[in-house]
């Protein structure tokens, strides 16, 4: 089944573009993921990552462009499409955004009950394997006030997952955390890849993004300046920019994987 | 003093009633002045202002003896006053909700909105509960105040603390003693109110925040 899926688009982005007031700050982005691919995101800070990330989801809607999931073109204006379809798409936020007022658990729980509408013992289960997975069991009765920065943003994957994405999108998870919790959470994504999950990640951990990815994009003033696989990429760049960009990077972060 | 104690009943009532009034119609007012569309927002700051701005005692009489009668609907003074109390209230508590809100990061809504819930139920379920938990201490506020302008009541002659010390008091002639032993059942009424608001809020707290 996997082998056969392997090569089928996911998600496929075409032309997105998102303008606040003149300034076009993702300019006619375009990508294709297909099923169990990892494709990265880098480039400077304020380039449009985050933007695109937020747009491919409608929390951020586009001036222009077209989404399709498995095929299907999403219409954000059907207000029911666009809930389906953002369950569908896992989202992890750089500062987490749990709900601060829920327990880990009811963190993972709320979407399973209100909007898949599974029964509370069904919820409660799939709630707790899911925060097994990312290595939080001790700490499903805490509140995120009461968990450190990496348990956070488990617990922020685990709620995600309990939602069975077709598609993640991570835009910088380890960017708000101290250096020590950042392995912790890469670990936990790198797991997330091995088990074939489809992702596109936006992330300054460039030693391990190189490892991960299928493909590495690199975003600059809105627009997918280049794109390729990582070692053609962080070596020999055809645009210059794009290599001064990743030599810097791998300086900075290129032990840290 | 049995007789000004059962006032303190009424008075409660009018204060309880009221309250519960401006609870219902202040996070109505206060989500609509926040996601509302523009019309609804104009519409909101319009009612918010009118009520802030006229004075109790006008709002008392334009409502008991003009607007009820007017349209025919008729109702005792009591629930008249819990009404217009209400309303008012609604005002103000809209303030204290909007507060709550906008005090919230906007990655609440987002994350909720990213796991497919519609506006009405990430409201309901995620921005709310937190909201209303930062809103008790300015509602204690509230409170207070509702509970010493319910005395105004007494002008539409509903037997509250303070119209039942001025009818003894105009009889007896003892004023200082009995508007005396009102002041202090208010007094008494509000430790006890915003002493309950208190635990309250202890009890709502979010564990693993500073205080």
């Amino acid at each position: 089944m996997k082998a056969m899926t392997q090569k089928k688009p996911v998600l496929k982005v075409e032309k997105l573009t998102k303008r606040y007031s003149s300034k076009e700050v993702v300019k006619q982005a375009s990508l294709t993921v297909n099923q169990g691919e990892i494709k990265v995101l880098i480039g400077p800070s304020g380039g449009g990552k985050s933007t695109l990330l937020q747009c491919i989801n409608f929390l951020v809607v586009p001036d222009e462009g077209r989404i399709w999931l498995e095929g299907k073109e999403i219409l954000h204006s059907q207000k029911k499409e666009l809930y389906d379809y953002r369950q569908k798409v896992g989202m992890i936020f750089q500062d987490f955004n749990l709900f601060d007022h829920l327990t880990a658990l009811r963190n993972v729980e709320i979407a399973l009950l209100k909007v898949r509408k599974m029964s509370k013992k069904d919820a409660r289960e799939r709630a707790v394997a899911e925060l097994e997975r990312v290595g939080l069991k001790e700490h499903i009765q805490k509140y995120p006030a009461q968990l450190s920065g990496g348990q956070k943003q488990r617990v922020s994957i685990a709620r995600a997952l309990a939602m069975d994405p077709k598609v993640m999108l991570l835009d910088e998870p380890t960017s708000a955390l101290d250096p020590e919790l950042i392995t912790e959470v890469l670990a936990v994504i790198r797991a997330l890849g091995a088990d074939g999950m489809t992702m596109v990640m936006a992330t300054h951990q460039i030693g391990f993004a190189s490892d991960l990815a299928d493909e590495i994009l690199f975003m600059e003033d809105g627009a997918i300046v280049e794109a390729g696989p990582p070692a053609r990429m962080l070596s020999q760049a055809e645009c210059a920019r794009t290599r001064e960009f990743c030599s810097k990077l791998t300086g900075l972060y290129g032990d840290s994987r | 003093m049995p007789y000004l104690l059962q006032g303190s009943l009424v008075t409660m009532a009018l204060v309880v009633g009221a309250m519960g009034l401006g609870l219902i119609l202040g996070v109505i007012l206060a989500v609509g002045l926040v996601y509302g569309p523009l019309y609804l927002r104009t519409l909101f700051n319009l009612y918010v202002w009118f009520f802030r701005g006229v004075p109790l005692l006008v709002l008392l009489f334009l409502f008991y003896f003009g607007l009820f009668t007017l349209v025919g609907i008729n109702i005792s003074a009591f629930a008249a006053a819990v009404i217009v109390l209400g309303l008012i209230s609604a005002a103000y508590q809209s303030q204290i909700f909007r507060g709550g809100i906008l005090s919230l990061p906007e990655g609440q809504l987002k994350a909720a909105r990213a796991l497919g819930m519609s506006d009405t139920k990430a409201i309901f379920f995620i921005i709310l509960p937190q909201a209303l938990r930062l809103s008790i201490p300015g509602w204690s506020n509230e409170y207070s105040i509702i509970l010493k302008d319910s005395a105004v009541a007494y002008a539409l002659g509903v037997a509250e603390v303070m119209a039942r010390a001025h009818f003894v008091a105009s009889r007896t002639y003892q004023h200082l003693p009995l508007y005396f032993t009102a002041g202090v059942i208010f007094l008494v009424l509000t430790y006890v109110g915003t002493k309950a608001l208190r635990v309250l809020e202890e009890r709502v707290r979010i564990p693993g925040y500073m205080r």
